[in-house]
């Protein structure tokens, strides 16, 4: 199906690059590096460099921490946003939050994609991505409340869940108003899940993917891979990128990470591999 | 309080932690498939899986025909993603098993568990009594409810009365603080507290810490007489 996230429409082969840009002192992997405005600004422009379609903008990192009201997300994200909007007329901005106060006001400011981590914790958030006809990601999270971490959290089948939930949401924004080529779902990878439930929810990302809605895969750097390899943050890309190859394999559509390059090239790999795209240059043993 | 000399039953309090029943605390994966040798701290719970064994071992020791089983009910949240089965009842199964335990096990939480003595009734002979519960989840900002600086206090007046088996604090241990504070083991705790006879034991304390930002207990309450 022919994905559109606002201005911009993709083929149904394509795989998206979405770069996380945190407005944020506190996020787990950078740390506050890009807290700055100009910082952050100067991300965008790495990222686009970088090819990447998507940049997906936050103003709050998931973990618990300092409680980050709408006024202050907005003070951070909002104009921002506009900023981005003004100087890349033409690239996907995403804005990671779960509150539709502030989805309005980054879709007035531009913004095309609402990335709801949160899984619908507030229901109005549809609503506002169809006012402003932009794409929305419908996240699992087992229903958790947004900014907890999962203690003794338990599923009969956790993809089961996955794909109940993230249907319904789909559904529930369609009937919102949202256009169906603007929905993605996103199994969310780490939210409301332990590692045992992450790595089913990958091994078994196809199931997801059968469900006809495009599939973005948010794996960067995230503790299932850490607890698997016994790595820290900041020693886990490669975990990240084989994990990446697995969901591509299984057909996710959209990859929300750190390191643009390198998930690329991984993605790039293994459609190659799989005949959905051409090789760069054939010419070994040919001559 | 009950006479000491109509109490029979031993307790032991364990905690309900996932990582009870395995070193992941799931199942499906088989430990040690990797080709590295795990971590040190791999298992951060197996000390306490361990002293909780031998705590339980201690209890199926006097030979108890039954095992009462006090453990918080299934998590609603759980429940509604299709785990009907609470966790404190899945961890004193496996303890019970791993202690070589093969005598009825009644389930506190459940209406299953009717020989419930009512007050001023003594627990009847030949029960054990296994309550699985923690303190507070909230005790760092690391911890599974990040930081509650209210856990600590909590903790420890629940540890000072399973201390000295002051079955009239335990029965009156708050609930809805203990929910706020991620206290798993508020309701097992209460229900100890409730049962005839409870202050009439003596506590010895194997284990108490908080590794993972969870306050765990090992504790075995010999019947006083």
């Amino acid at each position: 199906m022919t994905l559109r996230l606002g201005r911009q429409s993709f083929s149904d082969d394509a795989s998206l690059m979405m770069a996380i840009v945190n407005r944020t002192p506190d996020s787990f992997y950078d740390k506050g590096a890009t807290w700055a405005e100009d910082r952050a600004f100067d991300r965008v422009a790495q990222v686009v460099d970088q090819g990447a379609e998507i940049v997906d903008i936050g103003g709050i990192k998931a973990a618990p921490g300092v409680e980050i009201d709408a006024a202050e997300e907005i003070s951070r994200v909002g104009s921002f946003v506009g900023r981005v909007r003004s100087s890349y007329p033409s690239l996907v901005i995403s804005v990671d939050t779960w509150r539709a106060e502030v989805g309005r006001v980054v879709c007035s400011e531009g913004a095309d994609l609402l990335n709801d981590a949160w899984g619908g914790a507030d229901p109005e958030l549809v609503d506002v991505a169809a006012e402003f006809d932009a794409a929305i990601i419908c996240t699992h999270t087992g229903g958790v409340t947004p900014r907890t971490r999962p203690h003794r959290i338990e599923y009969a089948d956790v993809v089961a869940s996955a794909i109940a939930d993230t249907t319904a949401y789909a559904e529930r924004a369609l009937a919102a108003g949202v256009a169906r080529e603007s929905i993605v779902i996103d199994p969310a990878h780490d939210f409301g899940k332990n590692t045992a439930h992450s790595l089913e929810v990958t091994r078994r990302l196809s199931e997801m993917v059968d469900t006809g809605w495009p599939v973005l895969v948010s794996l960067s750097n995230k503790d299932f891979v850490g607890e698997s390899l016994d790595l820290p943050v900041g020693e886990r890309l490669i975990g990240t990128l084989a994990a990446t190859a697995f969901c591509a394999q299984a057909g996710a559509r959209i990859y929300r990470v750190h390191e643009v390059v390198e998930t690329r090239q991984v993605v790039d790999m293994v459609a190659t591999i799989m005949g959905s795209r051409q090789p760069a240059r054939v010419t070994r043993g040919l001559a | 309080m009950t006479s000491s000399a109509a109490v029979s039953w031993n307790a032991v309090v364990v905690p309900s932690s996932p990582l009870m029943v395995g070193p992941l605390g799931f199942a499906s994966v088989v430990w040690s498939a990797g080709s590295a040798a795990p971590r040190a701290d791999a298992d951060p719970l197996g000390n306490v899986r361990a002293l909780a064994l031998d705590a339980v071992r201690w209890l199926v020791s006097a030979s108890p025909s039954r095992v009462v089983v006090l453990c918080a009910p299934a998590d609603p949240s759980n429940v509604a993603r299709g785990v009907t089965v609470p966790l404190g009842e899945r961890v004193a199964r496996s303890l019970l098993s791993a202690a070589g335990f093969t005598g009825e096990v009644v389930i506190g939480t459940s209406s299953e568990w009717s020989s419930r003595p009512s007050a001023g009734e003594a627990v009847p002979e030949g029960t054990g009594v296994l309550v699985v519960g923690d303190g507070s989840a909230r005790r760092g900002e690391k911890a599974p409810g990040h930081l509650d600086e209210r856990a600590f206090d909590f903790d420890a007046s629940v540890e000072k009365a399973l201390r000295d088996c002051d079955a009239t604090a335990l029965s009156a241990l708050d609930p809805s603080l203990g929910a706020d504070l991620l206290a798993a083991g508020v309701p097992a705790f209460r229900a100890l507290g409730s049962l005839p006879g409870a202050a009439a034991h003596s506590a010895v304390v194997d284990y108490a810490g908080d590794p993972l930002g969870v306050q765990y207990w090992i504790v075995r309450w010999p019947c006083a007489s």
